[in-house]
């Protein structure tokens, strides 16, 4: 009963978060620049009908603003992540299937990566790759493998010492033979909730970097602009264009951490039978 | 197993929590530096039952105070002083000087210094100082432009004797930013613990935090009233932050912030030369390069028309209501207001004339996308700012919605002042320049100046006409034959560097300086602002009181 709740409850999540997803996509893209463009004559309207979230200090409006941005940070996230998360894993096997030394290297690096805190890390490398979203993507995608590969090397190391592995490898199946078929469908739940809980992960930082000013450009609609841009008013009594955008990718954040944690539950054999 | 995923997880969540704390706390040491040093101010504060002491916040940290290097310039070097000065009408009074005279060919200047004045460290300021000053000055090159001074010489301890060149009407005005250095304390690090003969010494400077300035007890023009001036740096809200605390006296503060009402302060709006508009390449891109690489000429803002069209679909009345929320006026030159500024540059806006002007020279909207193009160009350019000037900004973006209207597409992008660098030969600029002095509009449209590093002239103007009459203007014997050449350089009725003549700049809004000051404080009365992120406030310090 209980396990059927989850999973429909689950069911529902992924359903509502797809349709988020393509519904912030999709409103993103759709709106046309000329709509953001705004105009002078407008600027600093407290939220109403017309414009819900108000508008920022030139004239923009924050509702389809945050969205386009939302649009940008998720792109962002997804791309940072998935690239992320696939380097966690050939890291990952890598470490654990391949020789000692390998393994020392690996861990060596996973060490020197998470030594450095992330913003620091993700502005220099943003930095030297030339900003924008280019440095943005790379930058995160390079800093947020390493738990996820630890994690990974810890299962891959467990598995092969389980018999089944060591029957296949008395067997005469080949390393690689054993990864396809063994490891790699044991590792794909680990995979997808890594790779989910790091996309929140992901568009905070894009935000957080953005937000510094190491990011996007100040003319793209992203949320930490937005952010950055409405601290300056914040003393003159412009509360809107903190608040409202702020609010919205805290609970965009939220259900996509949501997200992740009831598939770790249900995909966790530990737990998938409560 | 459970426990790694347990532990997987927090991980993530703490990683989020600490990308977010850090973004919090990185904003907030970037901000909050302002409660360190104003705790300083604060003391004073209470100390202030005399009154006698000021705290000031301005936007930007000078990078020296030698005034050879460039300290003072447009302004007046508090630290030191020098031969002549501005009143608050620009005209000009003696300072360091008795006496001047001018030789019949214009060239040689001779000044005879007061007897009593000295420098802080006890010397008599001498002739020696002068010429030594004015030599250093030329040598460096810096912002001091003295390529047309021969030579600077004492003659005795109290003269000086100055030859020129060229006759160079606007010497007085250079004269006026220079503050005689003390040639027997002047060093490597002058810039940085400076000795002169001004109303103030330096106390104290920590780099990127305040300046502290005593009174100079022995000034020779009486102890000013303010005995302590504290200088803090800090951006435009956390300033106005540091004035809702009541931790500053005095904030410069802009045009978009300086709405809000504070208690126990009033907002001055103090009228500036201070002004913002584009430059617009004059020179069709032909593939060239400037001496660093950068690419020089633009197809469309090439065209006379298109800058025309610019300037006359903008209504500036309109963006100093709205987007200076009344904090500024009109532009319609470099010096608008000032006695060597041509009447006849001001133009009406005038959207159908702007339309007519490039309809007749071939520009239409074919395919309906709302731009205008001629043979497959479009009217569309990019204009940069610099990144983080919020007026800058929202001054561009009001402008490029206005042209929008007229069929001209203009892509306002915030980028690094590196990059407008090698941007700005090719591309708009919201640009900011305005002084108080002519020498403005000499650096502005000189062919000589024109492509160089300097951001007088990026767009590549240059006129044989204007060339003439700023020769001429130079040349002038007297201030008001100058100002009427330095007014035909800006309009001659058919020439000139005005919009409705060759048009490389469409000058948008001049700047009022707001600047939020403590009830009971007086500031003064201060002369027309320069272009300066604060500094231009400090110069008249000597004239501020407590009631």
């Amino acid at each position: 009963m209980r396990l059927g709740n989850r999973r429909k409850k689950l069911i529902l999540l992924t359903v509502v978060m797809a349709l988020i997803f393509i519904a912030i996509y999709a409103f993103g893209i759709l709106i046309p620049e000329e709509e953001i463009a705004g105009s002078f004559l407008e600027a600093r309207r407290p939220p109403s009908p017309s414009h819900p979230f108000g508008t920022d200090a030139l004239g923009r409006d924050l509702l389809l603003r945050t969205f386009k941005g939302l649009s940008v940070s998720l792109t962002v996230g997804f791309a940072a992540s998935a690239v992320s998360a696939v380097i966690a894993i050939l890291v990952g096997i890598g470490a654990a299937a391949g020789a000692r030394w390998v393994d020392g290297v690996m861990n060596w690096v996973i060490d020197l990566v998470m030594g450095v805190p992330h913003t620091i890390l993700i502005i220099l490398i943003s930095f030297s790759a030339g900003r924008g979203l280019k440095g943005l993507l790379i930058g995160i995608a390079a800093t947020h493998w390493c738990s996820l590969a630890r994690l990974i090397r810890g299962e891959v190391l467990q598995l092969q010492s389980q018999p089944y592995i060591a029957v296949s490898r008395k067997l005469g199946k080949s390393s690689g033979w054993i990864l396809v078929h063994h490891l790699l469908p044991h590792l794909l739940p680990q995979f997808f909730v890594g790779l989910i809980l790091m996309l929140p992960h992901a568009i905070l930082h894009e935000a957080s970097i953005s937000f510094l000013g190491f990011g996007l450009p100040p003319e793209q609609p992203a949320i930490g602009i937005i952010l950055s841009e409405s601290m300056g008013y914040l003393s003159a009594g412009l509360w809107w264009p903190a608040l409202l955008p702020g609010l919205t990718l805290v609970l965009l954040v939220l259900l996509v951490d949501n997200l992740g944690e009831q598939l770790q539950k249900l995909l966790d054999p530990s737990s998938a039978q409560e | 197993m459970r426990l790694k995923h347990g532990s997987f997880k927090t991980k993530k969540l703490q990683g989020i929590l600490l990308a977010a704390l850090l973004a919090v706390s990185a904003s907030a040491c970037q901000k909050n530096t302002a409660p360190d040093h104003t705790s300083v101010g604060q003391e004073d504060g209470k100390a202030s039952e005399t009154r006698d002491s000021v705290v000031i916040a301005i936007g930007s940290e000078p990078e020296t105070l030698d005034p050879t290097q460039g300290w003072g310039h447009g302004n007046s070097p508090i630290v030191q002083s020098t031969l002549v000065r501005y009143r608050a009408d620009l005209t000009f009074e003696n300072d360091l000087a008795d006496s001047y005279q001018l030789s019949e060919d214009g060239l040689t200047w001779r000044f005879t210094l007061r007897e009593d004045a000295f420098f802080t460290d006890g010397e008599p300021v001498k002739a020696g100082d002068v010429a030594f000053t004015l030599e250093t000055a030329k040598a460096a090159q810096g912002s001091v432009d003295l390529t047309y001074m021969e030579k600077a010489e004492a003659v005795d301890d109290r003269t000086v004797e100055i030859t020129l060149s060229q006759p160079t009407s606007i010497f007085l005005n250079t004269l006026a930013s220079i503050g005689i250095v003390p040639e027997h304390a002047y060093g490597e690090d002058y810039g940085r613990s400076p000795v002169g003969s001004g109303p103030y010494k330096l106390t104290e400077w920590k780099p990127q935090e305040q300046l502290i300035f005593t009174a100079n007890e022995d000034y020779y023009d009486g102890a000013p009233s303010i005995k302590q001036v504290t200088v803090v740096f800090m951006s435009e809200d956390a300033a106005l932050a540091a004035v809702q605390a009541g931790k500053v006296d005095v904030a410069y503060s802009s045009a978009t912030l300086g709405t809000t009402q504070v208690k126990g302060y009033y907002v001055e709006a103090i009228p500036s030369a201070d002004n913002r508009g584009f430059t617009l390449p004059v020179l069709p891109n032909q593939g060239k390069t400037t001496q660093s690489g950068a690419p020089i000429g633009n197809d469309v803002t090439c065209n006379l028309e298109i800058r025309q069209a610019i300037a006359y679909a903008i209504d500036r009345q309109l963006v100093a209501e709205t987007v200076l929320n009344g904090f500024g006026c009109p532009a319609y030159s470099e010096n608008d207001g000032m006695p060597w500024n041509n009447p006849e540059v001001k133009i009406e806006t005038d959207v159908d004339y702007a339309k007519k002007l490039l309809k007749d020279a071939g520009w239409a909207d074919t395919d309906g996308d709302g731009i205008v193009e001629r043979d497959g160009q479009k009217a569309e350019f990019s204009c940069v700012y610099p990144a983080g000037d919020s007026v800058r900004q929202a001054v561009a973006m009001a402008a490029a919605e206005q042209a929008l209207a007229v069929g001209i597409k203009i892509q306002v992008e915030g980028v690094s002042w590196d990059e407008i660098m090698e941007r700005m030969f090719s591309e708009a600029v919201m640009m900011g320049w305005g002084s108080s002095i002519p020498n403005e509009t000499y650096y502005l449209y000189r062919s000589e100046g024109a492509l160089l590093d300097d951001f007088y002239n990026p767009e590549g103007y240059g006129s044989d006409v204007t060339d003439r009459y700023l020769k001429e203007a130079m040349e002038a014997p007297s201030a008001e034959e100058a100002n009427r050449c330095w007014q035909k350089v800006q309009w001659d009725g058919t020439n000139g560097t005005a919009m409705k003549g060759a048009c490389p700049w469409v000058w948008i809004v001049n700047l009022d300086h707001v600047t939020y000051v403590r009830d009971g404080l007086s500031i003064g009365e201060q002369p027309i602002h320069g272009h300066g992120h604060g500094l231009p406030l400090i110069q008249n310090l000597k004239d501020w009181t407590w009631e």
